[in-house]
């Protein structure tokens, strides 16, 4: 199997002040494969969402390589990162964050024109993907208009619109009941299993990771397991 | 893609509606000011302009003491003087004239005074060679100008004059007590022309005389005066032997308070004029073409700059307001610009997104404000066309300009913001979130 992240020696420090120095990420080693359903559970300030900050492109790390779906960040520029953003990863965060003055279809289509699609596709294609994600009736309701769960289900949509090489989810249950997480973690795992989405989770509930295919544990900055 | 991009930005607008407006509101003041600033500034050019057109196509000449800046111009030029110059080098022609008010002066009555170009009569030399180089004929609205052969008492009018005057074609009009008939009309110029009786040199030389008691005087002793011989003014005294004398000397012929001056083709007209004012120097003002052009144009651009320059200042105190209201803006949405970086949005993106918000906040406080001002200028305009003294001068391609002015103002007053909203962390708006 290919590898979609490819991360050595990753360290990141923070530097909050001359005397208080942060060590985030202090030499983590990480692969993800194409199709694999990744969690990285941790506690608070273990370097998780740093990592996935990483992952993401939305930071850059001190230390370390990353290679993500074969293309070496190493020496990306900041006008590249963003094109590789919204072609290569989607992401899902904890409070949702679609935007509050568009409908449904118009968050997941805003993915698509920065993803460089044409209009026409776009609209097609945000859909299908509500089609897929069981909201094609809601398609024009305003985000304020939909509960937790379906708002978790846009951004879902919106984040496979430019049929990424991965999506990171980070905390995507957060602000979700029992039921509504259960929901939402089946529709990511059907979406692994049927089309081969690859996903890489963070989450501290060890209900929602325990089904993934690989469980990878943070602590201090360091990967532990 | 463009018209959803700007539903997207009139939607964001939308959200703060109360804020929108206000901003807009702002703009739109500035915008209103310098669309009527600038209609009045249009206006006023023009009449500058068609005043620069006349005064450049000749010399014109006056008595030494005239302060045309002052209106003093009740000063005598001797024909002798405009004989003289007629001879110089490279003179075509010399013709004198006279120009006066067209309505007895009232300092008592406030409303005598006029906004602009007053009412003035152009006593013409129709039988002259002379020819003023921009300006040869008139184009008529009704009738004809007067001409060579013409009876004494008729005259053609500005189209300003014709409207506040309420003259008609074939009218018979009383000017200073004397009667008129008008045999033309001439179409508007927008400038001095309008506000212009025209009228035989003759006719406008016993208007003048009438006008002014001590050429009154002088006239009514003439005849007496011819009558006495030499012989008897010898043994007169002094004061009354030289009052006599005036009076002898005196002929309607010779009264000019200015003279116009053409030059021959192929020569300078700065030249020639250099050459009158070399040799005539402790007599006449010499006004040559290129000083006037240079001085006109130095007035005008300090009128305009007076004008506009109030209207710009209104605008930037708008513009303020815009980038008052985008960096609110931009603050309150500071996680929405983070979702848009996350999806992939770059820099350049997220500014001009923002930088496009400002620039249709201008365009609609432009919209708005040209919008009141038409509607302002329209109606004023309607009003004083009554006494034909509109004060506004209504051009499309001026009004675009505005448009696309209040558009790039906008802008330029989105791209600090604009510019913040870019430069953004991701992480940070994220954390925001």
């Amino acid at each position: 199997m290919k590898n979609v992240i490819e991360a050595k020696g990753l360290k990141k420090i923070y530097k909050m002040s001359k005397t208080n120095i942060v060590h985030a990420l202090n030499g983590v080693d990480l692969n993800v494969e194409e199709g694999e359903f990744t969690a990285i559970i941790g506690p608070s300030g273990s370097g998780k969402s740093t990592l996935m900050h990483i992952f993401g492109l939305l930071d850059k790390p001190d230390e370390g390589t990353l290679i993500i779906d074969g293309i070496d960040m190493s020496d990306l520029k900041d006008k590249e990162a963003y094109k590789l953003r919204a072609k290569k990863i989607g992401f899902v965060f904890q409070g949702f964050n679609l935007i509050p003055a568009l409908s449904a279809l118009e968050n997941i289509m805003l993915a698509g024109k920065y993803g460089g699609m044409k209009m026409s596709e776009r609209k097609q294609r945000a859909i299908e993907l509500l089609k897929l994600v069981g909201l094609e009736s809601r398609m024009n309701h305003k985000p304020n208009e939909l509960s937790g769960g379906q708002q978790q289900r846009v951004a879902i949509a919106r984040a496979l619109m430019n049929k990424p090489a991965i999506i990171l989810a980070d905390e995507p249950t957060g602000e979700l009941d029992t039921k509504t997480s259960l929901e939402i973690i089946e529709l990511m795992k059907k979406l692994n299993r049927e089309d081969k989405q690859t996903f890489l989770l963070v989450t501290h509930n060890m209900e929602v990771a325990k089904d993934c295919n690989k469980i990878v544990e943070m602590r201090d900055g360091k990967r532990v397991s | 893609m463009y018209t959803h991009n700007m539903l997207e930005i009139l939607r964001n607008l939308w959200r703060r509606k109360f804020r929108t407006l206000l901003t807009i509101f702002g703009i739109a003041i500035g915008i209103f000011a310098f669309t009527v600033m600038g209609s009045m500034a249009l206006k006023l050019n023009k009449m500058i302009d068609g005043g620069k057109k006349y005064i450049t196509g000749q010399i014109t000449i006056a008595p030494k003491g005239t302060d045309f800046m002052m209106g003093q111009m009740g000063a005598m030029l001797p024909v002798d003087t405009l004989n003289k110059i007629d001879k110089v080098e490279g003179v075509e022609a010399v013709t004198g004239g006279i120009e006066m008010s067209l309505d007895e002066p009232n300092p008592d009555d406030p409303a005598s005074m006029s906004f602009g170009i007053p009412a003035t009569i152009e006593g013409m030399d129709l039988k002259t060679d002379f020819k003023n180089r921009n300006w040869e004929t008139m184009e008529m609205k009704e009738g004809r100008m007067i001409k060579e052969g013409d009876p004494d008492d008729v005259i053609a009018i500005g189209s300003t004059i014709a409207l506040d005057k309420k003259w008609k074609l074939d009218d018979k009009v009383k000017i200073r007590g004397r009667e008129f008939k008008v045999i033309g009309i001439l179409d508007k110029t927008m400038s001095g022309p309008d506000s212009y009786v025209f009228m035989s040199l003759d006719s406008t030389r016993e208007l003048y005389v009438e006008s002014n008691p001590f050429l009154k005087s002088l006239k009514e002793q003439q005849a007496q005066a011819a009558s006495i011989s030499v012989r008897e003014l010898a043994s007169l005294p002094k004061a009354t032997r030289d009052q006599i004398m005036q009076a002898k000397a005196f002929k309607m012929e010779d009264l000019s308070t200015m003279g116009s001056v053409s030059w021959k083709d192929g020569v300078n007209s700065e030249d020639v004029a250099n050459r009158i004012k070399d040799q005539f120097k402790d007599e006449v003002i010499v006004l040559s073409p290129k000083k006037m052009g240079e001085e006109i144009d130095k007035a005008s651009a300090m009128m305009n700059a007076v004008i506009l320059g109030g209207a710009l200042l209104a605008l930037l105190v708008g513009s303020f307001s815009v980038i008052n209201t985008m960096i609110m803006s931009i603050s309150e949405r500071t996680r929405e610009i983070g979702i848009k970086k996350s999806l992939g949005a770059s820099n350049r993106s997220i500014a001009l997104e923002y930088a496009l918000e400002a620039g249709v906040i201008g365009t609609l406080g432009g919209l708005l404000g040209i919008g009141i001002g038409v509607l302002l200028i329209v109606v004023f305009n309607n009003k004083m066309a009554e006494t034909g003294a509109e004060i506004f001068l209504l051009d499309f391609t001026f009004l675009l300009q505005v448009l696309i002015f209040s558009f790039v103002l906008g802008i330029v007053a989105g791209i600090m913001p604009a510019i913040k909203a870019a430069k953004m962390k991701v992480i940070k708006a994220i954390r925001e979130m």
